[in-house]
């Protein structure tokens, strides 16, 4: 028998393992391994490799699963605890930038009034208004920076 | 909508949610499947426990970026495998090559695997155990990988390509240069 017929039938036995056979290719295997015996002995080996794969069973140790599910219960618990925490404190950005946009003209005029009474110059008020203004926003921006920070040194040390 | 995409669009809406008894159920139903992959792809059964528990807590935090139109276990074994790769680069660089072989050719046996051929003596029971146990020590673990995720796992190839990250071609190559070393260790055993 030629080489290439052997060649195909080696081919085609993996093949049939890995990624399946059209039912051609399987009517010629199938034909060339009944007057076959080398190639035979190639199908079963193949065939006993995978089934001893298939049949290898793993020793696990069931307090793992307990473990895991205590630890994800306990991730599940912070994660959820921190995300109300966040949301509140974007509800508190929200309403502060919203309190900050309606009361800006009044803030302005106050500091306007306050300027011209202590004849302050007009840089002086506008910065200290600007300051008090953005006060909300830079605090926020503080408070969320600080807890990625320590998120983050909080995870490297886990 | 199939009972297979509203299975997973009830674990989608339960993990936004972090519902911890969605997970304790989650844990359960994957146990075994999630050790054992960790288990080819480290050879070594305590970083598969480290990667067990690490790969859970990732599904909780990760948990809203889980697209249900992909099958839970694809992303399970994605999320494990990236966990898996980072835990290799930090513990032991030299075997990272083997995992994430772009070009999926394979490495002479004797040069390749830092696993110790003993890694999988204990963690197999039945039969073959010890046969399989030792042809596996022998393999890299990028043929351990696709040969588990076809065989045990039996995905699809467009999904264990989607798992390793690798083209088609990649994968083919490896589980057929996997099936033959797993061919030849274990007729070389048996014999």
């Amino acid at each position: 028998m030629r080489d290439e017929i052997h060649e195909r039938a080696i081919q085609l036995i993996d093949k049939g393992q890995v990624e399946g056979l059209t039912a051609e290719e399987r009517n010629w295997l199938e034909a060339h391994l009944e007057s076959c015996a080398q190639c035979q002995m190639r199908a079963h080996d193949t065939e006993r490799a995978v089934r001893a794969l298939r049949s290898a069973v793993l020793r696990f140790d069931l307090t793992l699963v307990l473990t895991t599910q205590m630890r994800a219960r306990i991730r599940a618990r912070e994660l959820i605890e921190k995300e109300a925490r966040m949301r509140a404190l974007w509800i508190s950005c929200t309403l502060s930038w919203v309190l900050g946009v309606v009361s800006a003209p009044l803030l302005w005029r106050g500091f306007e009034w306050i300027g011209y009474r202590l004849a302050m110059p007009k840089a002086v008020w506008i910065t200290v208004f600007a300051l008090l203004w953005m006060a909300p926003a830079v605090v926020v921006a503080a408070v969320i920076a600080w807890r990625q920070v320590r998120g983050s040194s909080v995870t490297a040390e886990q | 909508m199939n009972t297979v995409e509203q299975e997973a669009g009830k674990v989608a809406r339960g993990l936004r949610r972090r519902d911890p008894s969605l997970i304790d159920h989650l844990i359960q139903q994957y146990q075994y499947r999630l050790f054992r992959y960790l288990l080819m792809v480290t050879g070594s059964r305590e970083e598969a426990e480290d990667l067990f528990q690490e790969t859970w807590i990732r599904v909780l935090e990760k948990g809203h970026q889980y697209n249900q139109r992909w099958k839970f276990e694809t992303w399970l074994f994605t999320i494990a495998r990236h966990l898996a790769i980072d835990f290799m680069r930090r513990r032991r660089p030299q075997s990272l090559d083997a995992l994430l072989d772009p070009a999926g050719t394979t490495r002479p046996v004797e040069l390749e695997d830092t696993t110790s051929s003993s890694a999988f003596d204990k963690a197999f029971q039945g039969e073959e155990a010890a046969s399989v146990a030792t042809a596996l020590g022998h393999l890299p673990p990028s043929h351990r990988e696709v040969l588990t995720l076809r065989f045990h796992e039996d995905m699809e190839l467009e999904e264990i390509a989607r798992v390793v990250d690798a083209p088609l071609s990649t994968v083919k190559s490896r589980l057929y240069r996997g099936l033959a070393m797993l061919r030849e260790w274990l007729k070389d055993i048996y014999a």
